[in-house]
């Protein structure tokens, strides 16, 4: 699936020569002793995981109290009925974009440093979308009627509208989650194979033995599970694409000034790709500190993200600047108000917001000092992700406060039970990363050691350059 | 089942001690790696997996499906908006792209496993727990009388453990 490469004489970790990518790793006995030590758990995991716990708790207090006393506590004001719930949804949508992009897309253009990045994007995609899933159920109020969304013969005899955009969602968000799930799982089978011919606890090494499928790395097994990888990924591309574009859809077929655009499946799934690098800065750079894995997650791997996180940004960008020029040339009163008022009028702070931390920040990465930075690339991650969900907020309040009637134009003031579920979407989201962490290796180890050059009797045995 | 299991090192020692026992014709062979190494794939020179059949099947199956379960339950239960036909192709293709990938998908991991034989119930029979971490490996499925020709031809190879299983 990888390069194999010749051995490198230097061992400086951050220092490629061509062909290699890992100078400074050399056996597959460093790469799983290296690696499977990050299932250790560490006082600053536990400390993570607390807080999340906690963080998870708030909102499921908050849950349980919505319930008892309605969906009314929400900041909902007529006609802003989506409010930080869809808000937060996309924003999740979003980042589980990243993994499949990175395992997928990243793996057919056979881009190198997806290779440590990969597995712990991939299990923040899981996560992420799990997480966004909650929110349309939290947000319809009776979460127990959830299931009414899922065509299913019934005594009612009743079926869901096909044309609608939110079936549509059901369907592409479901779709999303069980072949996420499926990627991440198939990519573990051989290194849960690892895992179970390491573990001396019997109930472990049986639970692991059943994960692995009794997986033994033959060649029959490698040859089919190779040629499955190419084609789970040739699916996964698309669906990565259209899973963002379908959510747009939500938006984009209603008729509601700043919603009834065209450029909203791309614009979102450009804003996706950008905020879930963003997430994986925020995953992967306390790993490859806390844990020692410098070598293996390398500066090039991190200033080739930044890249792509500049690159999406000035598509996002181009993005903002096109919405702007087409309400001003397509001269449509309402959609010309609508952007006034969202850049200029009630809700200037969060459009700036969204402007300077999508648009401003980001152009920072032009520099390849901060490229290779990685306080500034985390920092930097963090302002992105707290741009992207202003970048939601702004598509969902402005819009729906400032509709075509002025006697219908409002406010909308998100309340406690807000955000008491938007912390605890992230106590949620980590503390799932958090124990996949500890279970599994956070980067792939047979990829890895697909990459680095076999142990060989003969010197100069040639096996460069094919996949 | 009965056999002899070789234990290797170095991967170039893998791939002749392969290429020399194939072209003896001693028994099935298995060669086990690390990780994927197409020299052992080219080296053994086996047919392309058949993976992508489930994966044609499984696709084609899904997107029916899509089409036809949206269809269906337009016609059953009629819900007429904006003037659009009931049964409107162009929303239905959404449906019928997402039960393509999602049926594919898990039919080509299907796929992949029954043509890998997984999962397997029995783990230890010619295996050593060496080869999922750092070392190759060969096992030959042969008769008793003919173990001691192919542990010398592994040994003569580079094996750096052979022994026979039965």
């Amino acid at each position: 699936m990888a390069t194999i490469a010749q051995p490198a004489p230097t061992r400086r970790p951050n220092i490629t020569e061509p062909g290699i990518q890992l100078p400074a790793v050399t056996s597959f006995e460093q790469v799983d002793n290296e690696i499977l030590a990050t299932l250790k758990p560490s006082p600053k995991w536990f400390i993570g995981l607390g807080l999340a716990v906690a963080a998870m708790l708030t909102g499921a207090m908050t849950w349980v109290f919505q319930i008892y006393w309605g969906l009314g506590n929400a900041g909902y004001a007529p006609p802003v009925m989506w409010g930080v719930y869809i808000i937060t949804f996309v924003f999740w949508v979003g980042i589980g974009h990243a993994g499949t992009l990175i395992s997928a897309v990243l793996f057919l253009f056979r881009a190198g440093y997806r290779t440590t990045i990969y597995r712990a994007s991939e299990a923040m995609t899981v996560f992420a979308v799990l997480t966004a899933g909650l929110f349309p159920i939290i947000h319809i109020g009776r979460p127990w009627k959830f299931f009414w969304l899922i065509p299913y013969p019934n005594w009612r005899l009743l079926w869901p509208q096909f044309k609608s955009p939110l079936l549509w969602d059901v369907f592409a968000i479901s779709t999303y989650l069980t072949i996420s799930t499926t990627f991440l799982y198939v990519g573990l089978i051989p290194d849960i194979a690892v895992l179970r011919d390491r573990e001396t606890n019997p109930i472990r090494k049986r639970i692991f033995a059943v994960l692995s499928l009794g997986w033994r790395n033959t060649d029959r097994e490698w040859r089919h599970f190779a040629r499955m990888y190419l084609f789970l990924a040739a699916f996964a591309t698309p669906l990565v694409f259209s899973v963002h574009s379908v959510v747009s859809f939500d938006f984009a077929m209603s008729i509601v000034p700043g919603w009834h655009t065209t450029i909203f499946p791309p614009y979102f799934v450009g804003g996706a790709i950008f905020s879930g690098f963003a997430m994986v800065w925020t995953l992967i750079i306390p790993i490859r500190k806390w844990w020692g894995l410098e070598h293996y997650i390398t500066l090039n791997h991190l200033d080739a993200t930044a890249k792509v996180v500049l690159f999406t940004s000035i598509m996002v960008g181009c993005g903002y600047l096109s919405e702007f020029f087409i309400a001003w040339y397509g001269g449509v009163a309402p959609e010309q108000e609508y952007f006034w008022n969202r850049v200029f009028g009630q809700w200037w702070w969060s459009a700036w917001i969204l402007l300077l931390c999508n648009m401003v920040f980001p152009l920072s990465l032009f520099s390849q000092k901060l490229r290779r930075n990685t306080y500034w690339l985390w920092t930097l991650g963090a302002i992105i992700n707290i741009g992207m969900w202003y970048e939601r907020w702004v598509i969902v309040v402005p819009s729906l406060s400032h509709e075509y009637e002025p006697w219908q134009w409002t406010d909308y003031v998100p309340t406690w039970v807000d955000m008491g579920f938007l912390l605890g979407s992230f106590g949620w989201f980590f503390m799932w990363f958090l124990l996949f962490i500890r279970q599994m290796p956070v980067v792939a180890l047979a990829e890895v050691k697909e990459i680095i050059p076999p142990k060989m009797l003969r010197e100069g045995h040639g096996h460069g350059g094919h996949h | 089942m009965q056999g002899v299991v070789g234990v290797f090192h170095h991967m170039d020692a893998v791939i002749d001690a392969a290429k020399a026992l194939k072209a003896k014709r001693v028994g099935d062979l298995t060669v086990y790696s690390p990780t994927i190494h197409h020299e052992i794939e080219d080296a053994l020179d086996e047919p392309i997996s058949a993976v992508r059949r489930f994966t044609l099947i499984g696709g084609l199956l899904g997107w029916t499906f899509g089409y036809w379960a949206a269809i269906w339950a337009s016609d059953y239960w009629p819900l007429q908006v904006g003037g659009k036909a009931i049964a409107s192709w162009v929303p239905y293709t959404i449906i019928g792209f997402e039960m393509f990938v999602m049926v594919g998908c898990l039919s080509t991991v299907f796929g992949m496993m029954i043509l890998s034989r997984i999962p397997r119930l029995v783990l230890n029979f010619g295996y050593d727990t060496r080869f999922t971490h750092g070392h190759y490996g060969i096992w030959v499925e042969a008769a008793p009388d003919r173990f001691g020709e192919i542990e010398s031809m592994m040994k003569q190879h580079g094996a750096v453990e052979v022994r026979g299983e039965r």
